[in-house]
């Protein structure tokens, strides 16, 4: 089968072009893959990528040498990445002076740079590949299996590895209820937060009354420090088109939409190249490969509303109306968009479907928990070592995602806990970080599974802050519609903000308590009624924290202003004077080779000596 | 018909109707602000909140648009529906101190004073309830108004907070208003009728005879392309004030002969 512009007739076409794509590559080919994810291109990759490009033009015709565009390998805090093909060679830190070294020596000599290899901090030993990097070891990838690996800009770089094979598979032998059943075995529940099951959603939604009926993709990633959907449309946009397809066929749709933030430039070209290219092979429109299955998608951008990432919300704002959301007592299954039956899922829940199909639902059952089966996507962030897009089987402990693959607290730094689930979700403390991460027992610690953030904090970060921070979120994303979140979250985080400035009174933990009650029960959407979960959560486990800065009027943290001192260390202070002069109200006295003491009268706490301070004799109190 | 039994009370609904439907087919009071019969339940004060039976568990509902498609059971007298209307009230009593109307309704359910300071304000003694909005799009057709901003930030406005001109001077915002934050206010001198806080004014049609100020122009030519009366009489009927009306019409009556037997 001819590779160029082929348009597929039948379900078998696919196979057979995968097959003549494979057939192609010669045995002595050699690929650069340069990732572009954000978190590369934002140190650069772009232009590392366009000096490998010219490097491989310019190179003899003996050797076949590919530079290619790949997405997020997830090892953002070691980016730029790039891996050379064969021996899957994976270079960190790339800068563009090291591009035409890694051309010489590994594309074109297959010898290996040591320097731009990855080093264990602890053993000092280097990794050539990426399995043997704890980072990537303790994973398991299934929906990022491909990212880091094809173009996401090219569809022949993804039916090569298998794509859509899938929807032959569907299309080719498989009814829509074998297709319901499967993903039933599969046991998949929905990736973007609620945890709902997708094949229950997809049977209530195929047997709904009604037509047209809608699969609708929810790419409107919005939690602070979460960037899983993100990479997936970025760096595999086909595994989510195959899976909206096999969706649809299921259902019974003729229409879909992803809707994907504005914020998002590189996520919303990927998905257009990769819905004009399934189009012109015809493996979106009309009678897709040659059966009856007629189907096509749009995309929306998302004007950077946190709230559109809820169903009726997103639903809404797709009708052309403001984001806001409406009362679910009648589903979106049976009356979503347009008032018709409308399925949506997130992105990583779309991205699941070929793989299970592919591979059976019961391969997925294997992996994970009783109720959680799979794997989840995390973007690990905040104080740990390596942080980055992760993929780890359900069930897996907290503290292995944090110490095995985010390699610990950076800095020598104590944990303090881990809040999982973005905004709505809760803080995690150390003695709960053997708990198996699943949507139930996340859930029973007061957190959540969410859509996947994970961030670390460390000993310095002062509880009630991050209550106050996450609060002040919600507070800003809130549409304003139902009392109890719009009026609710104000007087939280005035009272937070009271704790904070050191003006707490005796009474704001129960106040703060019951507004959280509240709000869980008569919010109208899901934003409202999680919204305490971040207070509700550092309330449970740090409550002595709050106690400080109520009571005593004390950050136990010292981060927040005005509820700790500054003051020199008699022994540690060389008397240099730096801070002396640095001090903007004069508050430090001290003279050559007499420790200097701050005036704490005078002292306005800005942090001025404690910056400057070289020896850091300066401490906070 | 479905069975709803309220607080213990059975009473027979269409399906498709709402719990509180059923409540005041029973008698029961709930209180409602955002709840208007003329246009869709938003749902959006959160007021109306009653306890859903739902078998091992019990939800909190919106009465006001909780459709009813079978056999259910609700309280709403119970104690966490009540502690969770008083709650919101309180809400909205730190946001609408002022509001006379608001006031009235607390203390029909027994909530005399909010524990919470006034922490938002972006539209004095507003309550967000969204009637206004509602009523001049579902009703009246002409969408003058809508919400502006987000969160605690969120106002009723016209477009760009300027007067709008899409608004007829109907007056059916001050109308559902419930906490009687729109105003309708006169300017005789310009003759004109002015929708307050939203700016925006619409020219009066003055009685023939005395010249008082009657209705918004715009108001009359939209009813009389919606109403079906014979449109010349209607349009005489519509030319006087009612008490220029009374007097000609007496003196048609006196210029008449009187019949003798």
């Amino acid at each position: 089968m001819n590779t160029a512009a082929a348009k597929f007739a039948a379900p078998a076409d696919i196979e057979a072009f995968s097959q003549a794509v494979r057939g192609k590559i010669r045995a002595d080919s050699k690929v650069v893959r340069v990732c572009i994810g954000t978190g590369c291109a934002a140190k650069g990759s772009r232009k590392i990528y366009e000096l490998f490009r010219q490097a491989a033009e310019q190179s003899m015709d003996d050797v076949k040498i590919e530079a290619k565009c790949v997405g997020c390998h997830g090892f953002c805090e070691r980016g730029p990445i790039v891996v050379v093909e064969p021996g899957e060679i994976l270079y960190q830190r790339v800068e563009e002076p090291d591009v035409a070294e890694i051309f010489r020596e590994t594309v074109l000599g297959g010898r290996v740079i040591e320097r731009l290899l990855y080093e264990d901090s602890a053993t000092g030993t280097r990794a050539s590949k990426a399995e043997e990097i704890p980072f990537y070891a303790v994973q398991k990838r299934i929906v990022l299996e491909n990212n880091g690996r094809i173009d996401p800009a090219r569809i022949t770089d993804y039916i090569a590895q298998g794509g859509y094979s899938a929807l032959a598979k569907v299309l080719s032998s498989m009814t829509p209820e074998d297709v319901i059943a499967e993903v039933e075995a599969s046991g998949l529940r929905g990736r973007g937060g609620g945890g709902f099951p997708t094949a229950r959603k997809w049977r209530s939604c195929r047997e709904a009354k009604g037509k047209p009926k809608y699969v609708v993709c929810n790419g409107d990633e919005g939690d602070p420090g979460a960037f899983m959907d993100r990479s997936i449309m970025e760096g595999n946009p086909h595994s989510v088109i195959e899976g909206m397809l096999i969706g649809a066929y299921a259902i019974g749709s003729e229409q879909g939409y992803i809707y994907v933030r504005n914020e998002y430039p590189l996520a919303v070209e990927h998905l257009g190249t990769a819905i004009s290219q399934a189009r012109e092979m015809g493996l979106l429109g009309k009678n897709i490969l040659g059966g009856t299955l007629s189907f096509d998608i749009e995309i929306n951008r998302g004007g950077g509303a946190f709230v559109c990432g809820e169903s009726t919300a997103l639903m809404a704002s797709l009708e052309g109306r403001a984001g806001v959301p409406r009362a679910k007592y009648i589903h979106t299954v049976e009356s979503g968009l347009r008032n018709k039956p409308t399925n949506l899922n997130n992105v990583e829940t779309w991205a699941n479907i070929p793989a299970i199909i592919n591979r059976g639902g019961r391969w997925f059952a294997d992996i994970g928990t009783k109720n959680s089966k799979g794997t989840k996507v995390f973007s690990l962030v905040g104080n740990v070592r390596n942080t980055g897009l992760v993929e780890v089987p359900m069930g897996i402990t907290l503290r292995r995602i944090i110490d095995e693959i985010g390699g610990g607290v950076r800095d020598g730094k104590r944990f303090k806990a881990v809040q999982t689930g973005g905004p709505s979700g809760g803080c995690i403390p150390a003695e709960h970080l053997d708990t198996r991460v699943d949507f139930d027992e996340l859930t029973k610690l007061g957190s959540m599974m969410g859509s996947g953030g994970m961030i670390v904090m460390d000993e310095d970060t002062c509880m009630v802050r991050v209550a106050k921070y996450f609060t002040e979120f919600l507070q800003k994303e809130s549409c304003g519609k139902c009392t109890p979140c719009r009026e609710g979250l104000a007087q939280m985080l005035h009272i937070l903000g009271r704790i904070t400035d050191g003006e707490g009174q005796v009474g704001d933990i129960v106040r703060l308590e019951e507004l959280a009650d509240l709000l869980e029960g008569t919010a109208l959407c899901a934003l409202g009624k999680t919204a305490a979960n971040p207070v509700l959560s550092t309330i449970r486990y740090f409550r002595d924290e709050y106690d400080a800065h109520i009571r005593d009027r004390h950050c136990p943290a010292k981060e927040c202003r005005g509820l700790f001192r500054y003051e020199i260390d008699e022994e540690a202070c060389k008397a240099c004077g730096i801070c002396l002069k640095a001090c903007p109200v004069d508050a430090i006295t001290g003279e050559k080779k007499v420790p200097h003491v701050i005036d704490q009268d005078k002292c306005t706490l800005c942090g001025t000596c404690w910056e400057k301070c070289p020896f850091t004799a300066v401490m906070k109190v | 018909m479905p069975t709803v039994t309220i607080d213990g009370q059975k009473v027979r609904i269409k399906k498709g109707l709402t719990v509180l439907d059923a409540a005041k087919k029973a008698g029961i009071w709930i209180p409602t602000l955002c709840y208007h019969p003329a246009v869709a339940s938003e749902a959006s004060c959160r007021l109306c909140m009653v306890e859903l039976d739902r078998g091992d568990w019990r939800q909190l509902i919106t009465a006001c648009n909780y459709p009813v498609r079978q056999d259910i059971v609700v309280y709403v007298s119970s104690e966490r529906a009540e502690k969770a209307r008083r709650g919101v009230m309180e809400l909205l009593l730190a946001r609408a101190p002022e509001s006379r109307e608001l006031a009235a309704l607390a203390c029909r359910m027994g909530v005399e004073k909010t524990h919470y300071p006034s922490v938002t304000e972006s539209q004095r003694n507003c309550i967000l309830c969204g009637l206004c909005v509602s009523v001049c799009e579902q009703v009246i057709g002409r969408a003058a108004i809508g919400f502006a901003g987000r969160g605690a930030e969120r106002t009723v406005a016209a477009p760009f907070r300027q007067a709008s001109e899409d608004c007829i001077g109907c007056g059916a915002c001050a109308a559902v208003c419930p906490v009687g934050t729109i105003k309708i206010r006169l300017h005789k001198d310009e003759r004109e009728i002015e929708i307050s806080p939203f700016k925006s004014r619409a020219k009066m049609v003055l009685c023939e005879r005395c010249g008082m100020p009657m209705y918004s122009g715009q108001v009359s030519r939209e009813a009389m392309s919606k109403v079906k009366i014979g449109r010349k009489a209607f349009t005489e009927y519509l030319r006087l004030c009612p008490k220029c009306r009374r007097t000609e019409t007496a003196e048609r009556f006196a210029s008449v002969p009187v019949r003798r037997e």
